[in-house]
C-alpha cells in the first residue's frame, strides 16, 4: 500500500489552498503565499539530510543489503538537492518581497547554503568514487562527519551572529499572526511535499532495485 | 609459529559490475598443504587470492580462518599470514632494511640479516627500494611476506621477475617451509605449480 | 599498540624527510600566500574582524594544500597494500591523524608570527590569541585527517579535497574567527568556553574518525 500515492490528492488541494483559499496576509498581502511553498520545501530538504544520514549509518552497522543502502542514501540527497536548490530560490523571493534585498545572510538563509553546501560535497564525493567498490561506505562516513557538525553548527550560529550581523534581520513569519486558515493551509502543504519527497524517493529506490537485480540475475548470484 | 591453522573457502562468486569474473569456488586446506590456484591471464587468480587475505571482499560467499580449531576474527587476520603480490609495493624511499623493520613485529637484527644474506640482498640493504631492479624488489617481496614466519602464505606470482638464482633460491625456500604452513599459490607457471600438493584452475569451475 | 603507531610515524615521518617535495610545497604555499596577503594590502591598518578572516583563510588553504598528502601518497605510490598488512586501520588511523597533528602546527607556527609581522598586529590578549589558533589548528587538522583518507581513494582529488572540508570546517572557522578578532581587539574577555567547544570538537571527530576508519580504508 503506497500511501504517497496520496499525493495525487493532495497536492491538487494544496495549491487550491495556498493561492486562493487561505486569506492573504496582512502587509504582504497575496506575496505572503510563497510561504506555503517556502516552509514545506525548505522542511523537505533537512528531512532528505536526515534520511540519508541514517541510511549511512545503517549501512556502515549492518551487513545486509548495502548496495540497497548504498543507492537509497544517494538517492534521497539528489531529491534533497533539487529542494534544497528550490528553498533558496523561494527563500530569495520571499526575502525581496518581505525586506526588499535577495540576500541577507542571516542565519536561516546561511544554514540553507551550508546544507547545500554539504550536499553538493556529498554528491561531488559520490560520483568521483565511480568506479569504486567501497563507493557506498566511504559516501557513507562523509555524510555521518557531516551530520556530527550539525550539532555543533546548531550551538554556535546564535553566538556567532549578535557580533558579526548586529542588526539581524529577524524572520517576519514569527511576528505573522497566522490566522487558522494560514495555519491549515501551511501544515497540510507541509504533510504534501513530504509525502511528495516519500513517493519520488520510492520510486527511485524502486528503479535502483532493479538495477541491481537485473546485475545480478544476469549470473545468478 | 607451530600452531595449526585451517582456512575455509565457501562458494566464492567475484563479479565487477557485469562482468563475471569466477563463481562457486570452494576448498579447505590445513597446515602442511600446499596450494595452487591457476587459470589464463585474467581469470581472476590475483582477484581470488587477494579474497582469500581479506584484502578484497567477494560477491558472494565467505572465507574463514582457525587457528587450533578456534576461528580467527576478520580484523585479526593479517597477522597471521605473510603476502606477496606484484600489486604490493614497499616503500621506495625506505632501505630494504628499513622496510622489513617496518613490517616485522619484533624480529631480531641477525634474523634480518640471515634473511637478506640468504635472498642474496645483504650488499644492497642500505640502499633505498626505489633504485632496487625489478627481480631485486621481488625478492624482498618474498622476504617480507616470509619474515613473521607466519602460519599461513599467499603469494601471487612469486617468481615474477626473477633470474634463475632467484627462482631456485624463493623455490627452497617455500620449500623449506611447507611441511609447517599453509601455502597458496596464484601463478600459471608449471615450476611453482609442482611445488604444491594439489589446486585448481579457477577458469575450468566456471564450466 | 603504540608500538605500531610509533612505528608507522616514524615511516611516515622517515619517507617525508628524505623526499621533502611534499613538506617544502606546503610550508612554501603557507609563506606566500602569507606575504602575498600582506603585500596586497600594502601596509594599510585592518580592524581585528579583518584580519582574523584573513589569517584563518589563510591557515585554511594552506591546509587545504598539505594535510591530504599523507594519504594521497599511499596510494599514487601504491603502497597501501602494504601498509594495511603491517598495521590494522586504528593505528593506521592514529599514526596519520598524528603526523598530520604535527605537521599542521608547524605550519601554523610558521603563518602565525608572520602575518603579525607583516601586518603588525599585536594582540591585547596574546595567551587566548595562541590557545584559539592551537586549537582551531587541532581541528582542522582532526577533520583533514579523515577527510584526506577519503578523498585518496577518490579520483580528481585537488578540488574534491576542498569542496567536502569547507562545509565541515565552518563551524571551527567561525568561532576560530571571532575568538581570534576577540583575542587581538581586547574588548570582551577570553571565553575558556568556546576554546574548550572547539577542543570538544576535534574530541568527536577524533572518536566518531576512530571508529569509522576501517570503512574507508578496508573494502567492506
Amino acid at each position: 500500500m503506497n500511501i504517497y500515492r496520496l499525493v495525487f490528492i493532495f497536492m491538487p488541494v494544496v495549491i487550491y489552498m495556498a493561492l486562493i483559499w487561505a486569506p492573504p496576509a496582512a502587509i504582504l498581502g497575496d506575496a505572503s503565499r510563497i510561504l506555503y511553498f517556502h516552509v514545506p520545501v525548505a522542511w523537505v530538504s533537512i528531512v532528505a539530510f536526515l534520511v540519508a544520514g541514517i541510511n549511512s549509518i545503517i549501512l556502515l552497522v549492518s551487513e545486509k543489503n548495502r548496495r540497497e543502502r548504498e543507492f537509497m542514501a544517494h538517492n534521497s540527497a539528489v531529491a534533497g538537492m533539487v529542494f534544497i536548490i528550490l528553498a533558496l530560490i523561494t527563500g530569495s523571493i520571499w526575502a525581496k518581497l518581505s525586506w526588499g534585498s535577495y540576500w541577507n545572510w542571516d542565519p536561516r538563509e546561511t544554514s540553507i547554503v551550508i546544507l547545500m553546501l554539504i550536499y553538493i560535497a556529498y554528491l561531488s564525493l559520490y560520483s568521483s568514487l565511480k568506479d569504486n567498490p567501497n563507493r557506498g561506505s566511504i559516501s557513507a562516513v562523509y555524510l555521518i562527519i557531516a551530520m556530527i557538525t550539525m550539532p555543533f553548527l546548531v550551538f554556535i550560529i546564535p553566538r556567532i551572529y549578535p557580533s558579526l550581523h548586529p542588526d539581524t534581520i529577524i524572520n517576519q513569519e514569527r511576528k505573522i499572526h497566522l490566522e487558522a486558515a494560514m495555519r491549515i493551509t501551511l501544515f497540510a502543504s507541509i504533510v504534501t511535499f513530504t509525502l511528495l519527497y516519500g513517493y519520488i524517493y520510492r520510486l527511485m529506490n524502486r528503479i535502483s532495485a532493479l538495477e541491481i537485480k537485473a546485475e545480478e540475475k544476469h549470473y545468478d548470484i | 609459529m607451530h600452531n595449526k591453522y585451517s582456512l575455509n573457502v565457501n562458494k566464492i562468486s567475484k563479479r565487477f559490475g557485469r562482468q563475471l569474473l569466477f563463481r562457486d569456488i570452494s576448498f579447505s586446506l590445513v597446515t602442511g598443504d600446499s596450494f595452487f590456484i591457476t587459470g589464463p591471464n585474467g581469470s581472476g587468480k590475483s582477484t581470488m587470492l587477494q579474497i582469500v587475505a581479506g584484502l578484497q571482499k567477494s560477491t558472494s560467499g565467505d572465507v574463514s580462518f582457525f587457528m587450533d580449531e578456534k576461528k580467527i576474527p576478520e580484523d585479526e587476520r593479517f597477522r597471521h599470514f605473510g603476502f606477496a603480490s606484484p600489486a604490493m609495493n614497499p616503500y621506495d624511499t625506505l632501505t630494504a632494511v628499513e622496510n622489513i623493520m617496518f613490517a616485522s613485529s619484533g624480529i631480531k637484527k641477525e634474523n634480518i640479516d640471515e634473511m637478506l644474506n640468504l635472498f642474496g640482498l645483504y650488499p644492497h640493504r642500505e640502499k633505498h627500494v626505489g633504485i632496487y631492479s625489478s627481480g631485486m624488489k621481488q625478492r624482498l617481496r618474498i622476504i617480507l611476506s616470509m619474515i613473521n614466519s607466519p602460519g599461513i602464505l599467499l603469494l601471487d606470482e612469486p617468481s615474477s621477475n626473477l633470474d634463475s638464482e632467484g627462482k631456485d633460491i624463493v623455490f627452497s625456500a617455500i620449500e623449506k617451509l611447507r611441511e609447517k604452513t599453509l601455502v597458496i599459490i596464484a601463478t600459471n607457471e608449471h615450476d611453482e605449480m609442482k611445488l604444491c600438493h594439489k589446486g585448481i584452475d579457477i577458469a575450468e569451475q566456471n564450466y | 599498540m603504540q608500538s605500531r603507531i610509533i612505528k608507522n610515524l616514524r615511516k611516515d615521518f622517515l619517507i617525508e624527510f628524505r623526499n621533502r617535495s611534499a613538506l617544502n610545497i606546503s610550508f612554501a604555499f603557507a609563506g606566500i600566500t602569507t606575504l602575498s596577503v600582506s603585500l596586497a594590502c600594502g601596509g594599510a591598518s585592518l580592524s581585528s574582524q579583518v584580519n582574523a578572516v584573513l589569517l584563518w583563510v589563510i591557515i585554511f588553504f594552506s591546509g587545504m594544500s598539505g594535510l591530504s598528502h599523507i594519504f594521497i601518497r599511499e596510494e599514487e605510490e601504491k603502497t597501501a597494500l602494504f601498509l594495511s598488512l603491517c598495521s590494522d586501520p586504528e593505528n593506521i588511523y592514529l599514526s596519520k591523524l598524528l603526523f598530520n597533528i604535527i605537521l599542521f602546527a608547524c605550519i601554523t607556527a610558521l603563518v602565525t608570527p608572520l602575518y603579525l609581522f607583516f601586518m603588525q598586529v599585536v594582540p591585547v590578549y596574546i595567551l587566548y590569541f595562541i590557545s584559539t589558533v592551537a586549537a582551531g589548528s587541532l581541528a582542522v587538522s582532526s577533520i583533514t585527517t579523515i577527510l584526506g583518507a577519503m578523498v585518496a581513494k577518490a579520483e580528481s582529488r585537488g578540488s574534491l579535497f576542498t569542496v567536502i572540508s569547507f562545509p565541515v570546517m565552518i563551524p571551527v572557522l567561525w568561532i576560530s574567527i571571532k575568538l581570534t578578532a576577540d583575542s587581538i581587539e581586547g574588548g570582551a574577555p577570553p571565553e575558556v568556553r568556546s576554546i574548550l567547544f572547539l577542543l570538544a570538537f576535534s574530541g568527536v571527530i577524533i572518536s566518531v574518525s576512530y571508529l569509522v576508519f576501517k570503512f574507508i580504508w578496508t573494502e567492506n
